[in-house]
C-alpha cells in the first residue's frame, strides 16, 4: 500500500521563478526504504519537506500537482541542533516533547519514549541535559525523538552527517528495521556506500527532476559515476579505467575479479 | 526566595507586581522599596547572573534621565525603570521555560501560546551565548574589540550582520522542526510533569493582586473623595 505519491509535482519557493521541483512523480510503498541522490540544489531536500506537508504549508512558496499522504510523517532535519525542543531539561523529556504534543495518554507516552531510546542506544544518556550533547548524540536523539511520535512515513534528510561511522551503521540497520515494521521510509543521503544495503529503491534528482529511478544497481551505472554519484567502488573502478559494466560494493567487484 | 522552586505563574506575578507597584505607588519611597526587593531578588541569582545584568541595563537609563531631568524627577522614574529591569532580569534567571509551558498547559493554555511565551523568556540567553560564539570565532580571525570609535562599529557590524542573519536561519529551520514536532495551533499537549501549585502560592498571587489593587485605588480614586 502507497504511503505516499507524488504526481507531476512542481514546487516555487516564495519569491522565486525556477521550481525547486519539477513534474516530480514518486511513490513510496509501506515497508520500503527509498533513497534520494543528487548534486547539492538538486531537490532532495525540498521533496522532503512537500512529502512532509511543510512545503508550501510552513515554508511558503507554491505547489502544483498531486500529493496523496496515506500515514502522518515525521521529518529529520539535517542540523540537529535547530530541531530541539529548548524546553526539555533531559534527553528524556526532549524526546518526549512531540509525543506530548500529540496528546497521548502518559503511559503510551512513556512507552514509545523508552522504545525509541533503547533503539537509538541513548537508554545511558537519558537523563543528561540536551545541550551538553555531542552532535552526534543530539541527531540520535532527535531520530529517536521523532520515532517516538510513531509516524508512518519517516523521512530523512542527510541523517548520517552527524554521525560517527558506528552510529552511522546503527542508524542503516535501523532504517531497514523501520521497513521491516511496515514504515515507509524516504531518505535523502550522500551516504552513497550504504544505500546498496539500505535502499530498496534509489531516486536519482538533477535541476529538481527525477532523472533515474532504480535498485540501488544504478549508484553503479555509467551516467550516475560521471555525475559523481557511484559508489566508492564503483568510483575507484572507473577511475582505474577498468570495463564496465562498474561494481557496486566490494563484495561485486570481488566476483568481478575472479 | 530565590524563585527556583516556585510555581512559574507566582514567579510571573511578583515579576509583574513589582513594576506595578512601583508605578502606582507614591515616589520616591514606593518606587524605592519596590526597587530595592528587585535588585535584591536579581542578587539572590547570582551577583554575576542576576544583580550585574540588572545594574549594567538600567545604568544608561539613569544617565539619560539625568541628563533630561531634575533630579527629584530623575530618581522618581529611575527607581521606577530599575524596578522594572531587575524584575524582569531575576525572572529571565528564575523561569524555567519547560517548567512554565507545562504549568500552562496544565492550566489549559493552549501549548502554542505557552511555547510562544517561553521561547521569549529563552530568547535573551540563547543570543547572548551565540553572541559570544560569533565574536570569539571574529577574533579568531583577527577582529579587535578595542581601539577607536572605528574599530568598535567594525567589531558591531561584524557582530551584528551574523547574529541576525543567524537567529533569522534558525528560526526557519525551528520553525519546521516544531511543526513536525507537533506544535501546531489547536493541539491537546498533555501535561508530561505540571509542577505543584500550593494552595499557600495561589494565596499569595491573590494577594499580590489585591494589593495592587489596592493601591491603585489609594492613589488614584480615594484622593477624589478626601
Amino acid at each position: 500500500m502507497k504511503s505516499l505519491t507524488l504526481g507531476h509535482t512542481s514546487f516555487w519557493y516564495p519569491a522565486t521563478e525556477s521550481p525547486a521541483l519539477r513534474d516530480v512523480s514518486l511513490d513510496v510503498a509501506q515497508g520500503e526504504v527509498v533513497a534520494l541522490v543528487g548534486a547539492l540544489g538538486a531537490g532532495a531536500s525540498t521533496l522532503l519537506l512537500v512529502a512532509a506537508d511543510l512545503a508550501p504549508r510552513v515554508t511558503g512558496g507554491r505547489l502544483a500537482g498531486d500529493v496523496a499522504r496515506r500515514d502522518r510523517s515525521g521529518i529529520v532535519l539535517p542540523t540537529p541542533w535547530t530541531q530541539t525542543s529548548g524546553m526539555a531539561f533531559t534527553v528524556w523529556d526532549e524526546v518526549a516533547f512531540g509525543p506530548a504534543n500529540l496528546g497521548w495518554p502518559t503511559r503510551e507516552i512513556a512507552r514509545q519514549v523508552d522504545r525509541a531510546l533503547e533503539r537509538l542506544e541513548l537508554v545511558s544518556l537519558a537523563s543528561r541535559d540536551p545541550a551538553t550533547l555531542s552532535g552526534g548524540e543530539l541527531q540520535r536523539v532527535i531520530i529517536a525523538a521523532i520515532l517516538a511520535m510513531d509516524p508512518g512515513l519517516v523521512l530523512f534528510d542527510e541523517p548520517a552527517a552527524e554521525l560517527d561511522a558506528e552510529g552511522a551503521r546503527t542508524l542503516w540497520r535501523l532504517i531497514r528495521l523501520l521497513a521491516g515494521e511496515g514504515k515507509a521510509v524516504l531518505l535523502a543521503t550522500s551516504a552513497l556506500d550504504a544505500l546498496p544495503d539500505v535502499a530498496d529503491r534509489v531516486v536519482w534528482l538533477e535541476s529538481g527532476a527525477v532523472r533515474a529511478v532504480g535498485t540501488p544497481d544504478l549508484l553503479a551505472e555509467v551516467a550516475v559515476c560521471d555525475a559523481g554519484l557511484g559508489t566508492s567502488v564503483a568510483t575507484v573502478w572507473r577511475a582505474s579505467g577498468l570495463l564496465e559494466p562498474y561494481p557496486l560494493t566490494v563484495a561485486h567487484a570481488v566476483q568481478r575479479s575472479q | 526566595m530565590t524563585g527556583g522552586r516556585l510555581h512559574p505563574f507566582t514567579l510571573l506575578a511578583i515579576a509583574a507586581a513589582l513594576p506595578a507597584l512601583a508605578w502606582i505607588l507614591p515616589a520616591p519611597t514606593g518606587a524605592a522599596w519596590t526597587a530595592t526587593i528587585a535588585l535584591a531578588l536579581a542578587a539572590t541569582r547570582g551577583i554575576r547572573r542576576g544583580l550585574w545584568p540588572a545594574v549594567l541595563t538600567v545604568a544608561p537609563f539613569w544617565v539619560f534621565l539625568l541628563l533630561l531631568h531634575d533630579v527629584p524627577t530623575t530618581i522618581a522614574i529611575g527607581l521606577r525603570i530599575t524596578t522594572m529591569v531587575a524584575s524582569f532580569v531575576w525572572l529571565v534567571a528564575a523561569l524555567e521555560p519547560a517548567r512554565l509551558v507545562e504549568a500552562m498547559v496544565a492550566a489549559g493554555w493552549s501549548a502554542s501560546v505557552a511555547y510562544l511565551l517561553a521561547a521569549t523568556l529563552r530568547a535573551v540567553p540563547l543570543l547572548k551565548t551565540r553572541a559570544q560564539r560569533i565574536v570569539e570565532a571574529q577574533r579568531c580571525r583577527g577582529l579587535s574589540r578595542r581601539g577607536g570609535m572605528a574599530a568598535r562599529l567594525r567589531a558591531l557590524r561584524a557582530l551584528a550582520l551574523p547574529l541576525v542573519l543567524s537567529a533569522l536561519h534558525e528560526v526557519d529551520e525551528r520553525a519546521l522542526a516544531l511543526e513536525t514536532r507537533g506544535l501546531v495551533p489547536g493541539i491537546r499537549r498533555t501535561p508530561l510533569a505540571p509542577p505543584p501549585d500550593p494552595a499557600v502560592e495561589q494565596a499569595a498571587r491573590w494577594a499580590l493582586l489585591l494589593v495592587c489593587l489596592a493601591a491603585l485605588v489609594r492613589r488614584f480614586i480615594v484622593p477624589r473623595f478626601i
